[in-house]
């Protein structure tokens, strides 16, 4: 979605973006089976360096994303840390009970957090949204009905939003743009959906019909306008992850930061 | 009368009223971390609307897998769109859809009402506490945390996903819409005959 932020185009942007899926959706897997917490402090240094090295954005925009990681990882652990279960206490206050067991857990989620992120982080910025559409339906075989209706329906996000701003002014000119209270604000959603939502499907009724009449439901063999293929840069993804995931658990085993190999 | 699988005209609406959802997925996470004071669980409540899509998607379009799809493909909006989550959200996204939908296929697609949806984003619920299981400790939190972070959630699904996305549909059903996207019943055949 963040192609117009200015950036190079890096092997990152080469890869192929089945396989940039198919190997960072595994790593999710991986990492909650993690369970020490130098291993994931050496990933999340790994991984950080690769996607700043090799993300072809500027400085300057990457800390910017990395922002709002901030508050999801004290957001994370902080309930770990506060309320988790422990045995040897460092601070107890009212309900609020922090423990050596608790404070090591709350930092691993933290972390296991801050990896999600930033393979997510790292797989938005380097692949655009069509080529990733037009490579599931060429590597992956998704049928072309799901892939062109994804492509159709983020096209239409533009127009979502420009629609969103008109109804927005609207109800700000009539005063109905604020609202008090749990209830009042589900009700202040609705006076915002219920147009954006009946326009969006009148709108794709009238997209289907013509796609329908184009034979975009062809389910058989097909030609492409965007050919992907697999090439070098995807060996490179594979051998580079395997590198900091191997290196990561060295690291931890040979020079561990806390003294905890398992936070359950 | 009704064609076996869904047709582009269902995957397209399903994919852009999910995408709908997908942005709004998004601008939630925020406001999840904004509420989330100092773990008391508040921030549970509106966790509901992470579910919202597949019951909104399955009471409009009332056909066998939108449930899923239309999850899925929020969860693919709120990632490309740069969810502060990242991947994770693909994962949550398909559980969440799939037990929506196995609800939903358990009463054998007849049922829309408030009831079933509630059931569904009770479903969600349950799924989306399961992979927190793996992925968050939760069963290492204090029991009496635990009870209310579990309390919190099932109740603010069951207003968001189930109750809010029912009146939310209501609501559509007025502009007339939803007859473009439903298969015909047995009773718009019968009313033919009249």
């Amino acid at each position: 979605m963040r192609w117009s932020i200015e950036h190079k185009e890096t092997w990152l942007h080469e890869t192929n973006p089945t396989v940039k899926l198919l190997l960072f959706l595994p790593m999710f897997i991986v990492i909650v089976f993690v369970h020490n917490p130098n291993v994931l402090i050496n990933w999340t240094i790994g991984f950080t360096a690769l996607f700043m090295s090799f993300s072809g954005y500027r400085m300057k925009h990457m800390l910017l994303f990395f922002v709002p990681f901030f508050f999801i990882f004290i957001s994370t652990s902080l309930s770990m840390i506060l309320f988790g279960k422990g045995e040897t206490t460092w601070f107890r206050f009212g309900l609020i009970h922090v423990t050596e067991e608790s404070f090591y857990r709350g930092v691993h989620l933290g972390f296991r957090t801050l990896l999600f992120a930033i393979f997510g982080l790292m797989f938005a910025l380097t692949t655009k949204p069509v080529f990733l559409f037009y490579s599931l339906m060429q590597q992956a075989k998704l049928k072309p009905k799901y892939a062109y209706s994804f492509l159709a329906a983020i096209r239409l996000l533009p127009i979502m939003l420009e629609e969103f701003q008109t109804v927005h002014q609207a109800l700000k000119v009539r005063r109905a743009a604020k609202a008090k209270g749990f209830r009042g604000k589900l009700e202040l959603i609705k006076r915002y959906a219920i147009p954006l939502l009946s326009q969006s499907i009148r709108r794709a009724q009238r997209i289907a019909v013509a796609m329908e009449a184009k034979g975009f439901t062809n389910e058989r063999a097909r030609t492409f306008y965007y050919e992907l293929t697999l090439g070098k840069y995807d060996v490179y993804l594979f051998v580079v992850i395997c590198m900091i995931v191997a290196m990561g658990y060295y690291v931890a085993d040979a020079f561990p930061y806390v003294p905890i190999k398992d936070v359950r | 009368m009704q064609t076996k699988g869904l047709k582009l005209t269902d995957v397209l609406t399903t994919v852009v009223v999910a995408i709908v959802f997908g942005i709004v997925y998004k601008v939630w996470g925020p406001l999840y971390y904004a509420v989330k004071p100092l773990g008391l669980h508040l921030d549970q409540l509106i966790y509901g609307m992470w579910f919202i899509a597949a019951t909104v998607a399955y009471l409009l379009i009332r056909k066998p897998g939108v449930a899923l799809l239309a999850e899925v493909a929020a969860a693919s909006g709120e990632f490309l769109a740069g969810s502060e989550w990242g991947l994770e959200v693909l994962f949550y996204g398909f559980v969440q859809g799939l037990l929506a939908e196995l609800v939903f296929a358990a009463f054998r697609y007849k049922r829309f009402d408030v009831a079933v949806v509630s059931l569904a984003a009770v479903g969600s619920t349950i799924a989306s506490l399961v992979v927190d299981f793996y992925k968050g400790y939760i069963d290492q939190l204090a029991w009496w945390n635990l009870t209310l972070f579990i309390g919190a959630r099932f109740v603010g699904a069951i207003i968001i996903a189930g109750v809010f996305a029912y009146s939310l549909v209501k609501a559509l059903e007025a502009t007339g819409v939803t007859q473009l996207l439903r298969p015909t019943t047995k009773e718009d055949y019968d009313s033919l005959d009249k």
